[in-house]
């Protein structure tokens, strides 16, 4: 069982967080055209353009630089908030201390939390407010929350994948209270948020890429 | 209904109609990098560069006042889209080159203010010398400022700010004449038809052939209240009476009145309602000290526009009437 995930490993996890993203970009735009301008399924197509080609396997850059230009990079998509604050969140994840080459459950725990905490420095949105945080809170504890609890990288990270899918469901019920949408304000109950949406997609496709770990 | 525009492929609407802007008006502007829009002859660099950022397909804004006595750079986004924190950094880097300072005008949106806070928190730690405003002068978002959108007030302050750095003032001094301008300025939207989003083809929102909607943001966002369509004599009144009491204007004051159209309100019916705001303003005994009608910042074909009152000092308009020789706002 591997303690340890490398570049090889979280090149395979954004690998496939492309893949999930670019395989729901339709119903993205759908959810978005509710409330937003029905666009954001095509910032998330430009987002996972960056994501696959995030990692070099052959560069000798260390893991923190890869998680920081990966970060600046999807900042770099131009696409509104969204990018914004996904570009934010890697970015914010080399903040924290982590090996050069790979990094056990609790430094995949501390960067995901140093990533959080970058994003809570940009916007006030929490939890509730009908955004893309009613599904990366829950997600980031989750999977502290996992790693305390001794679990594997491979389910912890599935841990937080389903922590972030029933916090994007749960934002079907809510109404908007940041960014655009919240000028909709009622308009927007009874559909999931598109951005909260986007993160339950990505981290399915971090958990994806370690399932085959997981059975192993 | 099928999208009636004259564009090629969605994916490079950005980049054309950048490439547009600075064959058009190559005396005036030019392109610094991807999706920078720079003056082609820079201002000497003992003055303050005004660099602003924001979604594209709201042209002439935001890239359209870059030029002599207003704008130094813009950093145009996607198609209602604010730009990425990278492209930011890039522009406020190189308008602080060689020493100048910068003055970066922000339109208060979500996307707009989370890049330009990144972008801020990059280019302070790089030591480069910029200052931010935060323009929020529609009043149909709340009364509280922070809530506020920034919609077509951009224009008197880039125009004042940008006066000031051509007359040499410091960078504090334009930031207070830009804060001073944005105080006392407040703007009120009105729609009366949809716009396609030029990328999907989709409409933007949705409103009634009789409806109209006060308070409508820039991309569709809810206003105020949707209500029957009204005559250009009703809905100027309703909503220069509301920007008055919003502002507390009192008989005896100057007014700076901007009459915005969002796309596909024609110039005669911006005339009409200019009218009758002139005809009010007279007889509550305000005075109109400067005006401005046209299209400045607008949704592809939405019909509807954004009426800007704006309480003005002495200073204010010297700077307002200051040259000014950008492609889209020319004073001689």
């Amino acid at each position: 069982m591997n303690e340890r995930i490398g570049k090889a490993e979280i090149a395979h996890m954004f690998a496939e967080a492309a893949k999930s993203l670019r395989s729901q970009h339709e119903r993205l735009s759908e959810l978005d055209s509710v409330a937003g301008d029905g666009d954001h399924g095509t910032t998330m197509l430009r987002v996972a353009e960056q994501l696959e080609h995030a990692v070099d396997p052959s560069s000798s850059k260390n893991l923190q630089s890869i998680l920081r230009d990966t970060g600046w990079s999807v900042m770099g998509v131009d696409g509104g908030a969204s990018s914004a604050i996904l570009g934010t969140f890697f970015a914010g994840m080399a903040d924290a201390v982590m090996g050069e080459d790979s990094m056990d459950g609790h430094e995949l725990a501390a960067a995901f939390e140093a990533g959080l905490r970058a994003v809570s420095r940009q916007t006030k949105a929490q939890p509730g407010d009908k955004t893309m945080m009613d599904a990366l809170v829950p997600a980031v504890n989750a999977l502290r929350l996992a790693d305390s609890a001794s679990k594997t990288i491979p389910d912890a990270v599935e841990e937080a994948a389903s922590a972030a899918r029933s916090g994007a469901g749960s934002t079907k019920d809510l109404v908007a209270r940041y960014g655009r949408s919240k000028f909709l304000g009622e308009k927007t109950r009874g559909y999931p948020d598109p951005g909260a949406t986007s993160i339950a997609l990505l981290f399915s496709g971090f958990s994806a890429a370690l399932a085959t770990e997981r059975k192993s | 209904m099928r999208m009636k525009k004259f564009i090629n492929d969605p994916k490079h609407l950005v980049e054309e109609l950048l490439d547009g802007l600075v064959l058009a008006f190559p005396e005036k502007v030019r392109l610094a990098g991807g999706n920078i829009v720079a003056r082609t002859v820079p201002k000497s660099s003992d003055k303050v560069r005004l660099v602003t950022l924001g979604g594209s397909g709201h042209e002439p804004g935001l890239s359209g006042f870059v030029g002599e006595g207003m704008l130094d750079c813009s950093v145009a986004g996607g198609i209602f889209a604010a730009p990425g924190a990278p492209g930011c950094i890039e522009a406020i880097r190189s308008a602080c080159a060689g020493g100048s300072s910068a003055l970066l005008i922000v339109l208060n949106h979500a996307g707009d203010v989370l890049s330009a806070n990144i972008t801020m928190e990059a280019a302070l730690r790089e030591g480069c010398k910029v200052k931010m405003v935060l323009t929020h002068e529609d009043i149909s978002s709340g009364p509280n400022p922070e809530e506020r959108r920034g919609l077509v007030g951009f224009l008197p302050v880039y125009k004042v700010a940008g006066a000031a750095a051509e007359q040499g003032a410091s960078l504090d001094a334009c930031l207070e004449i830009a804060l001073r301008m944005e105080r006392n300025m407040r703007t009120l939207a009105v729609a009366v038809r949809t716009a396609t989003h030029p990328s999907t083809g989709q409409p933007i929102f949705e409103l009634g052939d009789d409806e109209m909607e006060i308070g409508m943001g820039q991309h569709g966002e809810a206003g105020t209240g949707r209500g029957k369509l009204k005559t250009a004599d009703e809905t100027a009144e309703i909503m220069l009476n509301m920007l008055l009491d919003d502002l507390c204007v009192t008989a005896g004051e100057d007014l700076l009145v901007i009459l915005n159209g969002a796309g596909a309100t024609t110039l005669m019916e911006l005339l009409i309602l200019f009218r009758r705001v002139a005809h009010i303003l007279k007889a509550r005994k305000i005075r109109l000290v400067r005006s401005a009608v046209g299209e400045f910042i607008t949704t592809q074909e939405q019909a509807g526009f954004q009426l800007l009152i704006a309480r003005m000092d002495p200073e204010l308009v010297k700077l307002w009437d200051a040259p000014a020789n950008t492609p889209f706002f020319v004073k001689p």
